[in-house]
């Protein structure tokens, strides 16, 4: 049987939310996703992670993690119960641009999921107890992060590539020195800074058909109400480090593999250039087995178990990283060839792979966007990042009317060759391997 | 109130067992296929061989190139993949709805036609890459190979369940192209096989194009067997110590479960979440938050179909804590429950947080017809789907006391105990 021809694709748009202001400020995006059971809640609220007082790096991500851990209404035990029995899972965490709450809830516990969401975020009393509790399973946490190569790999990468003292080269939830030094006091004041209505948006998708979402939300985190905060100014992208471009080896005694980490600063989703070539060079660069670095290094050599490139963007700033591990005896090779690659990308792409890429973006949009959830994560993003919501529809027309010369462009931009490289593994034998294959001065730190 | 997913069914003239559930909200479908092997299969001197089939299902076939698998769908806007596991290995892609005959069509032809493209330079090449991946996801990793203690620890020596579906390096390493045709004949046959179209399809033209491509496949999988009968819960508690350089004390505590299907493993798995699967669980109040000897508890229940599931609970340590002490924490949580039975608002909770996640997984067209694969293959009946939440919510607190009474006591419990090598947190510090 022979090969069976394609249908175009029926044209797609990103779904468009309604717009509702509550009188209390807070911005209300609406997405009905019919056939979508479990509603998708997210609230985001601005506010530059850059804004920590000195030496208090992680009081963002601490404050989040200790919204649901007792409001005055419930004890931190009995909110979890309450959360429990509705079926309700709440996640909150911190960006570069600020705090985001994530619940999904069934249908049927709307009204409720909403009013906890209103307490955690307007009402949160952070007991000590607890507060004690979650800085200590931070200090646990950060010892795993470590133990792990590839989370080491990328904070290493950050403190390499940033400018020491830039928000960004330190983790978002902070080290064991600054995290050792926050108190409950901390915890409020921060919260109290950067936590309010004004600014926030609240985004609601899945079937809504049966529901009056809009009725909820007012009774709900319409009464969320908080005292003025100060202006915390724009959040600005990091600044790169001027001796960004040299490699560092963290040493891992005995490591079977090496975690490889090759990265520069990159744009965010506004750039002025624009972002559709993004996902695609991501897409050719890293991004399946039959892209540049996977064909040569995993289907070719048999190296990794696969290598990725990826643009990632922040609220403001960015970086493209790729990353992956090889086995220890090729770590020299794998480093050479890779960065070979990274290297020669700047001589361009070809009409082949514009077209590959180009598809693979534009046409599993529908897909990527099809459950409440994902819809949900992307327009709250749009929301922190100021952009506008039909950034989604748009981008993928311009990604569709790329250019060869376009995605040239843009890499060339990019990749300036000024690369950092970050290598996870048994330092004796990865030094020696990649010394004069890798770019600028070698040094080694502990893990 | 059941759940109403449509569901239509059609097994071919060769054996291929055809679902399709259409669902026009959204421009795509998904194909997902089920072939009834996995690590369950593999005999002694051969672990891993199931998964390291699974790689050679990308390299060609009759008509396919080596990588146009990929490099064909993704230029569709396909996102695809395939997974191996204990009971089964899956293929799976959803694609805009007229890229649907494309994908049957590559499917066939390596599911008919897969042996005419293999050759010695694509299994070597695809063996490395699965040594990196066991290096990469168990080897390099802290506690990496603990499941694979628990599954030696909790299942019997020779047990299907024993050994982990990654394998291991030596038999990886003895894997021969001989071994590749053989796999595929033993196993790899369309009465061996479901196919799934979930999507923005009409079950007639889904049944006409599956037909048109797979109608023509022969062959019957000659090493199916029938399952193995139940295992009984362990006569004694196992211990394995590992010293290694981790950041803290994980204990893994693990059970020998009721098969797949059963009540009786649903009413264990509750007793699970009750005790470490949700934030509001026994051992996450009790040692997380009011002890604080752990950082973290969790738990997890496996269903299996031959002849025996995986119950276990994880807990974390915390630095300064006694491992021992935690145990004993543990056991006495397990003998409460099977005594006290479950409150009614553990009881709530669990069975709300489990009809969140059915309803959530069940959201996407590509995991639900993952799940319509798997219980047409390993269930015969994809209508689970729609019945597994009302199933659910008739299980009783008596029923989980007694399932935590009859699996989960600690005389049954295998624990695997990674310990933080003294040495290791001193070259940590230094």
């Amino acid at each position: 049987m022979t090969r069976p021809t394609v249908a175009p694709p029926r044209p797609w748009a990103f779904p468009t939310p309604s717009e509702h202001v509550l009188p209390n400020g807070v911005r209300i995006l609406l997405h009905d996703v019919p056939g979508q059971y479990v509603l998708s809640l997210r609230v985001v609220v601005p506010a530059p992670l850059s804004a920590e007082p000195a030496g208090q790096e992680g009081v963002a991500s601490m404050t989040s993690r200790l919204l649901d851990e007792g409001t005055s209404e419930h004890g931190p035990e009995e909110l979890a119960e309450l959360m429990e029995r509705h079926g309700m899972v709440l996640g909150a965490g911190v960006s570069d641009g600020g705090l985001l709450v994530d619940v999904d809830v069934s249908q049927p516990h709307l009204a409720t999921a909403a009013d906890v969401v209103r307490a955690v975020l307007a009402d949160p009393v952070f007991p000590d107890a607890e507060v004690r509790r979650v800085l200590r399973s931070r200090l646990a946490e950060i010892e795993q992060e470590r133990a792990s190569a590839a989370v080491r790999a990328m904070r290493e990468t950050s403190r390499t590539l940033w400018r020491p003292g830039d928000r960004a080269a330190t983790p978002a939830a902070g080290t064991a020195e600054t995290v050792l030094g926050l108190t409950r006091e901390d915890v409020v004041a921060h919260h109290a800074r950067t936590v309010g209505p004004e600014g926030a948006t609240l985004v609601l998708a899945g079937d809504l058909a049966a529901v009056d979402a809009l009725g909820v939300l007012t009774d709900t985190l319409g009464a969320w109400t908080a005292a003025g905060r100060p202006d915390l100014g724009p959040v600005v992208a990091p600044v790169p480090a001027d001796d960004r471009a040299r490699t560092v080896v963290v040493h891992r005694p005995g490591a079977v593999q090496t975690e490889i980490v090759v990265a520069c600063p990159g744009p965010d989703r506004s750039t002025p250039h624009g972002w559709a070539p993004h996902p695609v060079l991501s897409f050719v660069v890293g991004g399946s087995p039959g892209a540049r670095l996977d064909a040569v290094l995993r289907e070719e050599k048999g190296y990794t178990y696969g290598i990725r490139s990826s643009f990632r963007p922040r609220v403001a700033g960015g970086s493209f990283v790729t990353s992956g591990s090889v086995r220890s005896e090729v770590t020299g090779d794998a480093v050479e060839i890779l960065l070979g690659i990274l290297d020669g990308a700047r001589d361009g792409f070809t009409p082949e792979e514009l077209r590959s890429g180009v598809d693979f973006v534009a046409k599993t949009a529908p897909g990527r966007y099809a459950t409440a959830d994902t819809v949900a994560d992307e327009t709250a993003a749009l929301a922190l990042e100021g952009l506008p919501a039909d950034f989604t529809t748009t981008n993928l027309a311009a990604v569709s009317a790329l250019t060869v010369d376009d995605l040239d462009e843009a890499y060339r931009r990019t990749a300036t060759g000024e690369w950092t490289v970050v290598l996870v593994g048994d330092a004796d034998q990865v030094v020696p391997a990649v010394e004069g294959r890798v770019p600028g001065p070698v040094s080694t730190v502990d893990v | 109130m059941p759940l109403d997913y449509p569901i239509h069914e059609r097994t071919l003239p060769n054996g291929l067992r055809v679902v399709v559930s259409p669902d026009h909200t959204v421009p795509t479908a998904t194909v997902n296929i089920w072939v009834g092997v996995g690590s369950r299969h593999e005999e002694v001197g051969h672990t891993g061989f199931a998964h390291l089939f699974e790689h050679l299902m990308f390299q060609g076939s009759r008509q396919v190139g080596n990588g146009e698998h990929f490099a064909l769908l993704h230029a569709e806007g396909a996102r695809l993949n395939a997974t191996t596991w204990f009971d089964r290995t899956n293929y799976f892609e959803t694609v805009p709805t007229g890229a649907l005959e494309l994908a049957l069509w590559l499917e066939a032809d390596r599911h008919g036609h897969l042996l005419d493209a293999v050759t010695q330079e694509s299994l070597d090449t695809q063996r490395d890459v699965v040594k990196e991946e066991k290096r990469q996801r168990y080897d390099n990793q802290p506690y990496g190979n603990a499941l694979t203690d628990v599954y030696a620890a909790v299942f019997p020596e020779g047990h299907p369940y024993h050994h982990p579906t990654i394998g291991s390096m030596e038999d990886l390493d003895a894997a021969s192209l001989e071994d590749v045709h053989d796999f595929f004949r033993r196993f790899y046959a369309p009465d061996n096989t479901v196919l799934t179209v979930c999507g923005d399809v009409e079950p007639d033209e889904a049944f006409a194009l599956v037909e048109k491509h797979f109608g023509d496949l022969g062959g019957r999988a000659e090493g199916v067997r029938e399952v193995l009968p139940q295992v009984p819960p362990l006569d004694g508690p196992v211990r394995v110590e590992r010293r290694e350089a981790v950041p803290n004390d994980r204990l893994h505590v693990g059970f020998r479960l009721p098969v797949d299907g059963t009540d009786e493993l649903l009413a264990a798995s509750m007793a699970l979440d009750c005790l470490a699967g949700l934030a509001s669980s026994r051992l996450v109040r009790r040692l997380v938050r009011r002890e604080q000897t752990a950082v973290g508890a969790h738990a997890a229940a496996w269903g299996f179909v031959d002849g025996v599931s995986l119950g276990f609970v994880v807990v974390d340590v915390a630095p300064g804590a006694d491992a021992e002490a935690v145990e004993a924490a543990i056991c006495e949580e397990l003998v409460r429950l099977a005594s006290d039975g479950p409150t009614d608002a553990e009881l709530e909770a669990s069975i709300a947080q489990s009809e969140r996640s059915w309803l959530g997984a069940l959201a996407g067209q590509e995991e639900r017809a993952d799940l319509l694969s798997r219980y047409a293959l390993l269930r015969g009946d994809p209508h689970v789907v729609n019945t597994h939440l009302d199933r659910l919510r008739a299980v009783t607190a008596e029923g989980v006391a007694e399932a935590a009474g009859r699996w989960l006591a600690p005389e049954h419990r295998a624990v695997v105990a990674y310990l933080v090598r003294e040495d290791a947190r001193e070259e940590a510090v230094a």
